[in-house]
């Protein structure tokens, strides 16, 4: 039996702390969030303990209960936790973006290798059946040889505790912060990137707006175009490959199996919003969780490693220097993943 | 009236004819084409003459001629049109290079004719909504734009350079710049573009995506790849999404469809909205009636349009990107 530790009881930690809840093989011991009653409330539902904090937790529980450190902090406190975690020789699993700098993700790695624990990042697209699905049938020959590709994701702009997505210099922005899953399924559906290009809004304008436009062109030759939008209303995502001889779309808004609209009568309620919902069992998120746990059990390679957060966080940062300056960014294959 | 056609090399001839046929008042007085075969097939189906030379057809006393010719050819087409004094709509690309685009807009200018350049999508009955919404400020400002323009590989003469000026660049940036341009009233200002030859056998740039910085502060993308296979359900597309201060707009120019589901033929869609062609035609025809001194869509904005493909595939040749003062020079 795993015990696992979650911190942070927000968006994330609470899509994690249910997948552990009904998670086999796994026991979840505690959430630990500075908001007491995020943490309570959370802990609660899990039936787990909570706690505000993440020496609290260990102190209380006592280190040896502990196996995993299950990190759901706002990315900016993603380092200094994994390294507290490996620091105390637990297996880690950190949401993405792994951290908000390459040297910071790559001295993550290295730590985690060097205190011989594990780590794990949450970059959760390869888990979505939509996604596998596109990626099986492009392996084979569905669409012949792929050639122009679009992904896009977004929808409004994220709340997070104490407005921490709307500093770009935390978040990334969406470029960093949702842009870094169709980043990485891209890269693994067509290998390594050569050049970036990309266009956002960030210092164009002062509202709580962004919006991205991204081209990559791999080393195999595909183009792809990925939009981020934190511009929009209402989340979806879309995925589209033409090849040589077929096309694959899949737009999350279009093809969904239940959407419910609430007519606004009941106490509370809130008219006109179609809310759409796409059940699985388990879900992605817990698909991936189980993953990692399976592979802590059995030390197997995971199907997303930390090196390919590494590298999906290059990509990210490199859209964001072009954005910035304007030009396009080739990725030498000499920085690539091994040199800090 | 009297209208002529030159050339039915490009299939948008037909649409353009069948849309003159409609027109009241508006007489088809003949069509020239070097193939005489085509020529003569058209000509009989549109009930009007054929002439072999295109000089032949200008001396009729047209009013108006349409230019449907080889992209390599509208410069030629177009500058005879200007020196027997009849107006123009000619087909888009406005010509293969910016000095020829330059060189037809003077004669038009020069000899006092409407140069105006075949750009239907402005005429889409959803399109001109869209930009009503923007003119009425309903998006705010605007910040920035996502647009597309896929279809198949029309082969032909459109995959020989040496005719077309290239593939799927120059076939299918120039009618969502033109719209982008429209929307913001703005010009592009720098290019950046990946181009490649992916998907058709025959050696043409097939794969495009551009990227667009506009002067006042707006940027863009459009895909005008050829990537639309046999069996997708339509042609390819038109879509423009407009991310605006207070709020966005998508659109999908031709998503006025049935889906059709044949045994045969497998799924299509089936378009049911206004025909923008008759539109554009009717658009021209009324520019000549009114004497305008200016066509609604000029032979600038073809020009345009055509330096941002042009910019294009500049900027993938040095892998990086590309002023269009530098294209424009
Ligand atoms: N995989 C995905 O699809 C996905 C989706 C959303 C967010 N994320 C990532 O997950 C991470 C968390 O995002 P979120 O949306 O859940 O954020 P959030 O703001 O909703 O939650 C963060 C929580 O951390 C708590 N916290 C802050 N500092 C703390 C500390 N020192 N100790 C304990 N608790 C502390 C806050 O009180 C808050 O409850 C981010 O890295 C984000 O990028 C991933």
């Amino acid at each position: 039996m795993l015990h696992v530790l979650v911190i942070g009881a927000g968006t994330m930690g609470s899509v994690h702390a249910e997948a552990y809840k009904n998670m086999p093989g796994v026991k979840l011991v505690g959430i630990a969030d500075l908001q007491a009653d995020k943490a309570a409330l959370l802990a609660a539902h899990c039936e787990c303990r909570a706690f505000t904090s993440y020496d609290q937790a260990l102190g209380q529980l006592g280190s040896e209960h502990i196996d995993v450190i299950d990190i759901c902090l706002p990315t900016p406190l993603h380092k200094s936790y994994v390294l507290r975690a490996a620091d105390d020789g637990k297996d880690v699993i950190c949401e993405k973006p792994l951290a908000g700098s390459l040297a910071d993700a790559r001295l993550m790695i290295d730590y985690c290798k060097q205190k011989g624990v594990r780590l794990f990042v949450g970059q959760v697209l390869r888990f979505f059946p939509e996604y596998q699905n596109a990626k099986a049938l492009l392996d084979r020959g569905a669409i012949g040889s792929p050639a122009v590709i679009r992904a896009a994701r977004g929808g409004s702009y994220p709340v997070g505790w104490n407005d921490w997505y709307s500093d770009t210099s935390a978040s990334g922005g969406v470029i960093v912060d949702a842009l870094i899953h169709d980043f990485d399924y891209l890269r693994w559906c067509f290998g390594e990137v050569e050049r970036v290009f990309a266009k956002s809004l960030h210092g164009r304008v002062q509202a709580q707006l962004d919006y991205a436009l991204v081209t990559l062109r791999f080393q195999s030759g595909v183009i792809a175009h990925i939009e981020g939008t934190w511009a929009h209303e209402g989340f979806f995502m879309q995925l589209e490959m033409a090849g040589t001889s077929g096309v694959i779309d899949y737009d999350s808004s279009k093809d969904t199996p239940l959407i419910m609209r609430d007519r606004g009568q009941r106490p509370g309620s809130r008219a006109g919003v179609p809310v759409p919902e796409s059940p699985l069992e388990p879900s992605p998120y817990a698909r991936e969780l189980a993953h990692f746990v399976s592979c802590i059990q059995d030390g197997s390679e995971p199907l997303v490693t930390a090196e390919d957060a590494w590298e999906a966080l290059r990509i990210s940062l490199a859209a964001l220097e072009s954005a910035r300056t304007g030009r396009p960014v080739t990725l030498n294959d000499a920085a690539r993943s091994t040199s800090g | 009236m009297k209208i002529g056609i030159i050339s039915f090399a490009h299939m948008h001839a037909a649409g353009y004819a069948s849309a003159l046929m409609q027109i009241e008042g508006v007489e088809l007085v003949g069509i020239a084409d070097p193939v005489a075969e085509r020529g003569q097939k058209y000509a009989a189906q549109f009930g009007t003459s054929y002439f072999q030379s295109y000089e032949d057809l200008l001396a009729q006393g047209l009013d108006g001629v349409v230019v449907t010719s080889e992209n390599a050819y509208h410069k030629e087409h177009v500058l005879a049109a200007a020196k027997a004094g009849v107006h123009v709509l000619c087909e888009k690309p406005l010509s293969t290079n910016v000095k020829d685009a330059q060189a037809m807009i003077e004669a038009c200018r020069a000899h006092g004719v409407l140069l105006q350049t075949a750009f239907p999508v402005r005429f889409n009955s959803s399109v001109r909504r869209a930009k009503q919404l923007v003119d009425e400020g309903k998006l705010g400002r605007i910040l920035a734009m996502k647009g597309t323009n896929r279809g198949r590989n029309p082969g032909g003469w459109f995959v020989e350079p040496s005719l077309s000026g290239g593939g799927a660049v120059i076939d299918h940036t120039v009618h969502v710049a033109d719209i982008m341009r429209w929307m913001t009233g703005a010009e592009v200002k720098e290019v950046y573009a990946e181009v490649d030859h992916l998907i058709a056998e025959t050696p043409i740039d097939d794969c495009g995506m551009l990227s667009l910085e506009f002067d006042n502060g707006v940027f863009a993308t459009l895909d005008c790849s050829w990537s639309r296979n046999k069996t997708y359900p339509v042609w390819g597309d038109v879509t423009l999404e407009i991310i605006g201060s207070a709020g966005t707009l998508t659109l999908n120019a031709i998503n006025q469809k049935l889906n059709v589901y044949r045994d045969e033929q497998g799924y299509s869609h089936h378009f049911w909205g206004d025909d923008m062609d008759l539109a554009l035609v009717r658009d021209f025809v009324s520019s000549i009636a009114s004497g305008a001194s200016e066509a609604s869509v000029t032979g600038e904005d073809g020009l345009q349009a055509l330096a941002v493909a042009v910019a294009a595939y500049r900027s993938d040749e040095r892998k990086d990107t590309v002023s269009m003062t530098d294209v424009l020079a």
